[in-house]
Formats: structure tokens, sequence, C-alpha cells
């Protein structure tokens, strides 16, 4: 690839032209993606803790508007048939893991659709080793939105990285070819939903592990897509939104967070750009950024 | 005479392998009502990425030695990280410092600075952080007690990079200055590229710095030192390709944002301004730059 992304053409917003261009793709409109965002006032109490039941009808009604069905069995339905064998991608980072109450609603769902429940394995760093994943028919991403110091934004993409065969392999070019992961035997074509979650995204980092707790906010939402690309195009643009809001329009951009475009334009697993996708707000609308 | 040279060089390697270890009998296991738990740990450039997850590549950009790292837990039972990390020199534990910087100053060791349970401070070759996750405002007396106590065992002062001596003092806002190599601490501070168009690394000196304009604007200077003036010209060149096409003679370009970007070209260094608010102002700030103190 010959052509860079620059400080530029974020302030232009030509970031993909530059990248198509560079791909030899053209710029004709071809299939959207559906992005739906789900936001709910009361997802979270007064002391930031997870109100399970509240996060299953936000779970549904994102799910079932996302594949346009009316009630949330036919939704998930739609991802996943009985007696399949379900991998639930999680993330376990210590400082913003996935949310146990956000698996616990998927995992539901699932065995709800029909999947036995020994058919259905929720792990993050024991992936590759984890004989449901081995033997997975589908998988569902779900993990917490956050700045990255390589990657500007860890989210459904990044995800995948434990499927790798090892994670510096991912990380030169500030991990610009993190889309690589979903054509990996182990992923490829099983990836039935992605979930980001935007309950407390982080949107800066700060100190050895990357984290404070002052740039984590009570955004209380959820992303979903079946597209990896574009649910992370979405959550970039939050992140974005957050950070011009709090630190101004010269800081809005996190760290390089080309791999988004790259898994769209180089490796073509999803959309990234915003004309190309089709972005769905559901819910609670004060303080949505996006 | 050749086995003396090797014992020396043995002992060398040896002393700088095991030193931040050291910490482990010099630091208290018990600070306010804070006890250590867990066994003391320590990581080196081959191992840190045990210990930071997407973190590492930045405390590998300097001469990162190896970091020790004890954990307390509180009364609570809420965590407390200490980290020393030995950066080999002071203008590397400087650098690492500077690059992570938004609190007010908290007077331990040469540099300091605290808010919402972190602690940072750089003190001789040695840079550390103090971290507590949760009930932050609880234990901030542990985390300055345990961070005075560590700074006594830490040596006596060490000297900031001498490139810093470079830049222009009017307007510059002292705590927004940050000194590093490579291009993962570049795009961390201040995003220009997704390639590294300045062939920035371990062995270029660079030291971004902000300028207070007027109430609501800020700007920013950039300067690098190459290791010598054909390196500095390859690097200017290629961001005048890659970044200001249009200004492949004067050096300078309007952008998109009403903003002036203006480079330069000095022997071995290159000296750019981002988000100028005029053409005049990016000129100002070039000619100032003090060459000549480095």
């Amino acid at each position: 690839m010959d052509k860079i992304i620059t400080r530029r053409n974020f302030i232009a917003g030509t970031t993909l032209a530059v990248l198509g261009a560079a791909m030899g793709l053209s710029q004709e409109p071809v299939k959207k993606s559906r992005v739906v965002l789900i936001r709910h006032p009361e997802a979270l109490d007064e002391n930031s803790r997870i109100k399970e039941e509240i996060i299953q009808q936000m779970m549904d009604e994102a799910v079932m508007r996302l594949l346009d069905q009316d009630d949330p069995i036919s939704a998930f339905a739609k991802l996943v048939r009985p007696g399949e064998t379900v991998g639930i991608k999680s993330n376990v980072w210590s400082y913003l893991p996935t949310p146990p109450e956000v698996e616990n609603v998927i995992k539901r769902r699932l065995i709800d659709v029909g999947v036995k429940e020994e058919n259905i394995s929720i792990d993050d760093h024991g992936v590759k080793t984890n004989p449901i994943f081995q033997n997975a028919t589908s998988l569902i991403n779900v993990r917490p939105l956050r700045t990255h110091y390589l990657a500007g934004v860890s989210g459904c993409i990044k995800n995948y990285i434990m499927f790798g065969k090892s994670q510096p392999e991912y990380h030169p070019n500030s991990c610009a070819d993190l889309g690589l992961l979903f054509k990996l035997p182990m992923v490829k074509g099983k990836t039935r939903l992605n979930v980001l979650c935007a309950l407390t995204p982080q949107y800066h980092g700060r100190g050895p592990h990357h984290f404070s707790r002052r740039y984590v906010w009570n955004y209380k939402g959820i992303i979903v897509s079946q597209d990896p690309v574009a649910v992370d195009t979405i959550g970039l643009r939050l992140i974005m939104a957050k950070r011009r809001e709090e630190f101004g329009k010269a800081q809005e951009l996190p760290p390089v967070p080309k791999h988004i475009e790259i898994a769209d334009v180089k490796h073509g697993i999803g959309i990234s750009d915003l004309n190309r996708i089709e972005f769905i707000r559901l819910g609670w609308t004060e303080g949505i950024l996006i | 005479m050749k086995i003396f040279w090797i014992l020396l060089l043995f002992s060398m390697f040896n002393f700088a392998g095991e030193n931040v270890k050291n910490f482990a009998q010099l630091i208290p296991k018990k600070v306010v009502d804070w006890e250590a738990v867990e066994s003391d740990r320590s990581y080196n450039r081959k191992t840190l990425y045990d210990y930071m997850d997407g973190g590492a590549e930045v405390y590998l950009a300097f001469d990162f030695n190896q970091v020790f790292v004890r954990k307390f837990l509180g009364p609570s039972q809420n965590e407390m990280v200490l980290d020393i990390y030995d950066m080999l020199s002071s203008e590397e534990a400087f650098g690492i410092f500077s690059c992570d910087r938004q609190d007010e100053e908290i007077g331990i060791g040469q540099d300091s600075e605290y808010g919402y349970g972190l602690l940072k401070f750089w003190q001789g070759r040695y840079f550390v952080t103090i971290t507590a996750m949760h009930e932050e405002e609880a234990a901030e007396k542990a985390i300055l007690e345990l961070g005075k106590i560590v700074v006594s065992h830490l040596g006596p002062a060490g000297r900031k990079p001498s490139l810093l001596k470079c830049l222009p003092e009017k307007n510059l806002k002292e705590n927004r200055i940050s000194f590093f190599h490579s291009n993962i601490n570049l795009n961390n501070r201040f995003f220009i590229a997704s390639e590294n168009i300045l062939h920035l690394g371990r062995k270029t000196d660079c030291v971004f710095a902000e300028y207070q304009i007027n109430d609501t604007e800020t700007g920013y200077l950039l300067l690098i030192q190459y290791p010598d003036e054909p390196k500095a010209k390859i690097a200017y060149e290629s961001f005048l390709k890659s970044y200001i096409p249009e200004a492949q003679k004067t050096g300078q370009a309007h952008m998109e944002n009403n903003k002036w970007t203006k480079a330069m070209l000095l022997k071995n260094m290159v000296a750019i301004v981002f988000e100028a608010p005029t053409e005049q102002w990016a000129n100002e700030i070039h000619l100032s730059i003090k060459f000549f103190l480095r």
C-alpha cells in the first residue's frame, strides 16, 4: 500500500478515499451494513453496577431491529440454529472486561433458540485450545469499547487477536492487519453477531496499563452488527466525539485507528465507509454524541 | 587482561539485571494500612509483554531495562500497584514520564503528578508509577506515602535531555513538553500519519512542545535531532512529500482547518510547527528555536 493516512486526511474526512485509491478500489456504493446503537438511562445503577434485566431488554431490542424481527427468539434464530456449537468470544482485560451480564443475556438467548448449554462456551485467552471453540459452527464476538496504545481503538476486530498464532505478530504498523484474523480457519465465516459494549467506554488511556477510571464514562449503550468493521467504525466515531468534547478538536484522534479501514479495503471483511453503513439509533438520546 | 574485561562486562550485566530486585529489600511491605500481597515480580525487555497488554511497545521504544512490581491490598481489599522502571538514564526516565502528563505537580522526585489514583514521577534513571484502581480518594494517602518512601531509595537527581534547551520559551507550556524517540510515542502524543513518515527510531531524539497562543488556541512544535545530516534531509523530504506536498519549495502550507503547518531543515535537525493560527506565528516559532544550545 503506497498511500499514507495523515492527520490532514482526518481533518478533511478523506481517509477512505486515500485507502481505496491505494488498493485500486472503486468508490461506487455497494451493499450497506446495518449497525444498531441502543441506549438506556437505567442500564447502570447509581454505583455504575450493570442491571442485567435492562441489558436483556436492550440486547433483545437491538438484535430484533438489526434483523427485522418482532421477537427476540426469532431474531436470535436468524443467527444460530438448534444443534449448533457456539463460542462467545469475550474479553477478560481486568480493568474493563466484557461484563458478565452481557455474556449472560447472549447465552440465555442462544439456549432459548435451542442451542444446548453444553455446546456453548464463553472464553478469551483459551479460545484456541477450548474444544467448543475448536468445533464451533458459530461465533458471537462481544467486548467493551476502548482506546488502545497501538491500534488506536480496541473493538470487535481486535477482539479476535487471541485466535492468532501470537499477539505480537499482529502489532506491527499499528496493528494494521488485524482484519486478517477473520480469515483464520477457526474463525472464517463463523461470526454471526458483533457486540460492542459501550456501557462504560474508555476514551483515553494513561499509565502503564493504559487505564484510568477518569477516562471511562457511563454512556449506557450497546452497539451491535453482523459486520465487525462497521460496528468498530461506529465505535471509533463515538470515541472521537467524546475526545473532541473533552480534549478539543486537535486531540480527537486516538493513535492511528487505521486497522478498521484496512480491514475493509484491503481484507474485505466489512464496511468502514459511513456512507455505506445504515446506522440505527434506539432508546435514550441524551448525550448520544453520534 | 582479557579475563578482567570479561569479568567486568559480566558484573555490569549482572548488576543491570539484578538491580530492580534489590527494591524488594528496600521498600517496606506495609504502608499506612496497606500490605504487600503476592510475590514481587520483575520484567525485562523480553518479558514486558507478559505484564502489559498493548502498552509494552511504548516502554520498549525507550531504553527500558527492567521493572519491579509489587502489589498491596488496602483495608477494603482494594489493590494498589507499585511499578519502578529502570530506564538506564535520567534522559530516558524523563522521556517516559513526559509522554503522558495531565495532572498537577505533587512534589515527589524530579517531576511528578497525581490524579485519580495515579502517581507518576521520575528520579535519576528511574520512572515510578503507583496506581489504585478503585476508591482512589481512600488510597491517596497510602499512594503518596509510598511514593515518598520509594523516591528516597532512587539515588541522586539526573539531567533532562539537552534537546529541551532548544525550545523557544515564550508561551511554552512547561508541563506539556515530551521527549521520545519513536513514531509510536509521537502518535500517542499527537497523531500525524499512519506510517513513519519522519523516519523516527531509537536513534532519533524528539521533543514535542505546546504553546499557548491565546485563551483558546494551542500551537505545537516538533523538534527532531537525527544522527546525521543526510538522515535529517531524507526525513524532511519524506514529510513534505507525504504531509504537505504543495509545500516542496517553501516548507509551509495552509491546512484544511485554516491553520498552518511549517517545516524546516537545519543540518541534522528538523523542526515542524503544527496548528499555527498564522504564517507569521509559525515563522516566529521557527526563528526562536535555539539550535545552538543543544
